[in-house]
């Protein structure tokens, strides 16, 4: 369970202070798929960095399993996104000289797992790239790069995927593949999946939908109706 | 495997090309270290294992006129004692020989040795063919070296004429023991019987001959016989010493060569230190994505940091091991470099263990040392910059870094000190080097200022290079380093070869004398003065009578020194003088205290007239009183005059001391003549032959091959020095081609930029071409510069030569610098123009 508490960010622009998010408060239950949707510059990506730990809240409290992120020094945030939290990038951000399978290794190894090598193979093959491992980032597609992204998000087995304009880059038959992607991760191994989107299609999937604009939830977060 | 350990060798292998000079810079720091401390401990082993074969004897008495009786009894005693077993006497004296033959032309100096049955006591002469053992050489025969052979067109059976008696050559001397090392010789070796020496007339009173008495002595009473002998025999102008004295100061000696030679490796090791600095900071820059990424995925900073560092150890390893390589590929080599040594003794050149230890130790530190301070930005990196570019908050001060930092500095102090072997060299060298970067970057500030007016020139590429000279985070103070070290120390020693060659030349000049005749007797004066005016069709030369004299007391002003003991104490006057008297002050001297003598023979007490140097050293006036010991015969003679020497001109000779004619009426003395003999070398040598033939006795130093010799050593000298500064210059190339490599991805999207706005890829080549031909000029500059001040400083303070300027090397130094640089620049950033525009600004 995630749980928000007059979260909000303030940071300097010049010498002037700017509010990119005002005070917030939410709960996401496990397992919950979420859309976070607005306009560009509404704070959503601001929001789900907080959510990962990769950025502090000015104020407020995020509670992941009842632990106050907060609190957390970097190397513990760290550690707990290894843990818990797989994040997909809008622009992929593979590391570039690793392979497609050393991408998605890099979390496991973190971790010490020892199964890494056989896991990491049978991520490749659940985002159809069984025969690409072998690949630099720069040798593959867009999609191809988001499906790599994907399936390093899922190295750990994290109980939480965010994920920030998955589908931004792409041309939107392959946006759709990796949406279908998304969805049935969350289905299959019932992990909480919080995205931002401008794809109102896409919002329209999820069980619930968060709508920011100017830093401020325009109301609290709805489900979706189906 | 360990993540960390994993991480690191998938990094090296996707960036070792960007990093391939990473570890050159190291190989070649370690490269100089280990080889010139292997070459150092090879001698310095073989040295150990045959020291006392270097001397033949366990101690050696010697002495340059007949051993007195008083060293002669106290030896008979020590034999009586027990504490002497063994005795062989040797005489080493310079002279001439030449061929019986009449048919073969020619004559050679050479270092004759008389030695006795029991020579050697320990080592082994080494013939080319057979063994040697003394009945080789009794009754006339003579060993000599395989060049006197070939110089004088002789074989083995061929007979030459030593002194008054003709000699059998019976072998040839492949390695002698007792050589003394580093001696200088006027001649190659010719040994013959002691008991022969006599008969050839040479040691005739005058000669320069060298007494020595070589000394067997059971093992444990050696230390207490030499202290014994040394204090007895203090007051007998004979020098005592044990062949573990020499071995322990030639082990000093080559000590502190081992600990400066390593500082020249360390100096080009830690250039290649700042080049492996400048590049982990580029390369940290370049990986901040990678490095978000890897802490978005949930490494903590400590493990980002031990993977950067584990890349970092890996390549200071790879490259000190390369190093190392290279060092036994040049070891390899040296054999043939210093085949001279090996006349002596046999060494094994090979790489040893304590100095690739050492060589791997300090370049794996230096490697560690100049990348943790840059590498400590990772820790900097947020991961939120995935999501959005943030504007970095202002910089808090950064204790650990600076702490980092300071423990850095004082360990590179400590590797300096280490290497030296010397707290106060290291920080001495530390200090000099932080001098030296300091300077270096002041000059090139005020050079790169100095350059800033041509940023509003009329031409588009040259106000752009201008510009990029002075970007933000632009290389040239590095580039400026390391490419100006490099200049300073070839350009320096360049124009300092060049001075001092020019300063033989000066003294070889046309109208110089170029031959000495030494050791005339007084009965040969007219005789020899005909026979060379006959020779050269020239008026006979003058002749200088020249006496062989110690100091041995001075009753002064302001010194008082009452035996041989005390004045031997002071530096320099204690060894022997060669003096003369006359009746006129010569063309090269001036008189600067007192009055010269009126032309007549002194009546009374002697005069004598002393070089400045010892008013200057020793506070020695006019009006002191001086005794001197002139082959056992003491004059006592008062300072009259004080003389200044122009020693550049040395036509008439330089005396230190020039008595009042008077003073050695009756004593023993011989003549000395300087001419200027025909230039041709045939008629040189047959003036040599026939000097030779008529005057056995007097020996022909021909100057201008012992010109050509010195000049050979400064050519050599400064040859090894230009290929130490040839090593810093690669060194600051490597940095050039990193730095540009490094910033190049900057560069590329200037120029897709440029040329989207209309730039052709010529107008952008001729920017690259301006920036660092206007960066290599500079960099020229400031080490042409301090070329200037190193090459004046060493001739006018080491060296006492008049300096002159050498224009045309700072010219074309700054020039080629200059060209080099721009090449280097343009062929590195070869990507920068081949880029089609599109593609580079998608990529961003």
């Amino acid at each position: 369970m995630i749980e928000l508490r007059g979260v909000s960010k303030v940071v300097m622009s010049g010498d002037q202070p700017l509010t990119i998010l005002h005070p917030l408060n939410f709960t996401i239950a496990s397992g919950d798929c979420v859309a976070i949707v607005g306009p560009s510059g509404s704070g959503k990506s601001t929001l789900l960095g907080l959510l990962a730990g990769l950025d502090a809240p000015t104020a407020g409290t995020i509670a992941i399993d009842g632990v106050d992120i907060t609190r957390l020094s970097e190397d513990e945030l760290a550690r707990l996104r290894g843990e818990k939290i797989g994040f997909v990038f809008q622009s992929f951000h593979l590391v570039p000289s690793l392979t497609a399978l050393e991408n998605i290794l890099v979390p496991m190894e973190i971790a010490g797992r020892r199964d890494a090598a056989a896991r990491g193979k049978q991520l490749l093959a659940e985002v159809g790239l069984a025969d690409r491992g072998h690949h630099y980032p720069s040798q593959l597609s867009g999609g191809e790069q988001q499906r790599v992204a994907i399936a390093r998000a899922l190295a750990n087995d994290p109980p939480i995927i965010l994920a920030d304009e998955p589908t931004g880059n792409l041309d939107s038959q392959t946006g759709r593949v990796i949406l279908d992607l998304l969805i049935g991760v969350h289905k299959t191994r019932r992990s909480t999946l919080i995205l931002v989107t401008h794809d109102r299609e896409l919002a329209d999937m999820t069980d619930y939908r968060l709508t920011l604009r100017d830093g401020r939830a325009v109301e609290p977060a709805v489900e979706v109706a189906r | 495997m360990s993540f960390v350990l994993r991480m690191a060798l998938r990094e090296i292998r996707s960036s070792w090309r960007r990093l391939l000079f990473f570890f050159v810079c190291i190989a070649i720091g370690v490269g100089s270290i280990v080889a010139l401390r292997s070459v150092i401990q090879s001698v310095r082993g073989a040295l150990a294992r045959e020291s006392r074969s270097l001397m033949a004897a366990d101690l050696l008495i010697t002495s340059n006129r007949p051993f007195t009786q008083a060293v002669n009894d106290a030896v008979a005693r020590e034999e009586r004692a027990g504490r002497v077993t063994g005795r062989a006497d040797a005489v080493e004296v310079s002279t001439m020989v030449r061929p019986v033959d009449p048919a073969k032309p020619g004559a050679r100096m050479v270092e004759l040795r008389a030695v006795q049955a029991p020579f050697p006591f320990y080592g082994t002469l080494t013939l080319s063919q057979g063994t040697y053992s003394h009945a080789l050489v009794e009754n006339r025969g003579a060993l000599v070296r395989p060049e006197l052979l070939a110089q004088l067109n002789l074989s083995v059976g061929d007979s030459i004429q030593i002194g008054s008696e003709p000699f059998e050559i019976r072998g040839v001397i492949a390695s002698e023991p007792g050589r003394r090392l580093g001696a200088f010789s006027l001649g190659s070796r010719v040994i013959i019987d002691y008991a022969d020496l006599a008969s050839t007339g040479l040691l005739a009173f005058g000669s320069r001959s060298n007494m020595q008495m070589m000394l067997r002595v059971p093992g444990p009473q050696l230390e207490e016989l030499e202290t014994d002998l040394r204090a007895g025999l203090a007051n007998e102008f004979a020098g005592v010493r044990s062949y573990r004295r020499s071995e322990d100061q030639i082990g000093e000696n080559l000590t502190r060569a081992e600990n400066y030679l390593s500082l020249v490796g360390l100096v080009v090791l830690i250039l290649g230190g700042i080049g492996v600095s400048s590049v982990t900071r580029v390369f940290v820059q370049q990986k901040i994505r990678s490095i978000a990424i890897l802490k978005c995925v949930g490494a903590t900073s400590a493990r980002v940091l031990a993977i950067y560092m584990g890349q970092i150890l890996l390549l200071g390893l790879a490259g000190s091991m390369l190093g190392v390589v290279m060092a036994g590929a040049v070891l390899a080599a040296v054999p043939s470099f210093v085949g001279d040594l090996t006349a002596m003794f046999q060494v094994d050149y090979g790489l040893t263990a304590p100095a690739v230890v050492q060589g791997l130790g300090v370049g794996v530190l230096v490697s560690v040392l100049f990348s943790v301070v840059p590498l400590l930005e990772v820790r900097l990196v947020k991961p939120s910059l995935l999501l959005r570019q943030d504007i970095p908050p202002a910089a808090k001060f950064d204790w650990l870094k600076w702490s980092v930092t300071g423990s850095v500095a004082a360990a590179l102090v400590g590797i300096a000190a280490w290497q030296a072997g010397s707290l106060r060299v290291g920080l001495w060298l530390s200090a000099g080097f932080v001098a030296t970067a300091f300077v270096l970057q002041v000059a090139g500030a005020i050079l790169v200022r100095a350059v800033q007016p041509l940023r509003y020139s009329r031409s588009f590429a040259l106000r752009q290079a201008v510009l990029h000279i002075a970007r933000p985070g632009n290389q040239t103070r590095v580039i400026l380093l390391a490419v100006g070290l490099g200049t300073f120390f070839i350009l320096g020693v360049r124009s300092l070869q060049v001075n001092l060659l020019r300063d033989f030349s000066v003294q070889a000049g046309e109208n110089a004398p170029d031959m000495f005749l030494i050791d005339i007797q007084s009965d040969q004066r007219d005789a020899l003065a005909a026979f060379v005016a006959s020779e050269t069709g020239k008026p006979a030369p003058k002749l200088m009578p020249v006496l062989r004299a110690r100091v041995t007391g001075v009753e002064g002003q302001q010194v008082e020194l009452e035996s041989y003991e005390q004045v031997r104490g002071r530096g320099g006057l204690g060894r022997e003088f060669t003096v003369t008297y006359r009746s006129e002050l010569e063309a090269n001297e001036s008189i600067i205290s007192g009055a010269w003598w009126a032309p007549t023979p002194t009546a009374g007490e002697a005069e004598v007239s002393i070089e400045e140097g010892f008013l200057e050293r020793l506070r020695l006036q006019v009006g002191d009183r001086m005794r001197f010991d002139v082959l056992g015969r003491v004059i006592t003679a008062r300072v009259t005059s004080i003389r200044r020497v122009d020693w550049q001109d040395f036509r008439s000779g330089g005396f230190m001391f020039v008595f009042r004619p008077g003073a050695f009426d009756g004593a023993p003395q011989t003549f000395i003549s300087t001419l200027q003999a025909p230039a041709s070398p045939e008629a040189r040598a047959r003036l040599q032959a026939g000097v030779a033939a008529r005057f056995p006795n007097v020996s022909v130093i021909d100057l201008r091959e012992i010109l050509q010799t010195i000049q050979g050593v400064v050519r050599n000298v400064s040859t090894a020095v230009t290929v130490v500064g040839a090593l810093v210059l690669l060194s600051g190339i490597l940095i050039l081609v990193g730095a540009v490599s490094m910033t190049k991805f900057r560069r590329v999207y200037e120029a897709a930029i440029l040329k989207t706005l209309g730039a052709s890829g010529r107008l952008i080549a001729t920017m690259l071409v301006l920036e660092y031909g206007v960066l290599g000029a500079i960099a020229g500059t400031v080490g042409a510069l301090g070329a200037i001040v190193l090459s004046w400083g060493v001739a006018t303070y080491a060296l006492d030569l008049p300096w002159d300027p050498t224009p045309s090397i700072t010219i074309v130094g700054i020039v080629a610098t200059s060209l080099l640089v721009a090449a280097i620049g343009v062929l590195a950033s070869l990507d920068v123009l081949r880029n089609k525009p599109l593609s580079t600004l998608r990529a961003e």
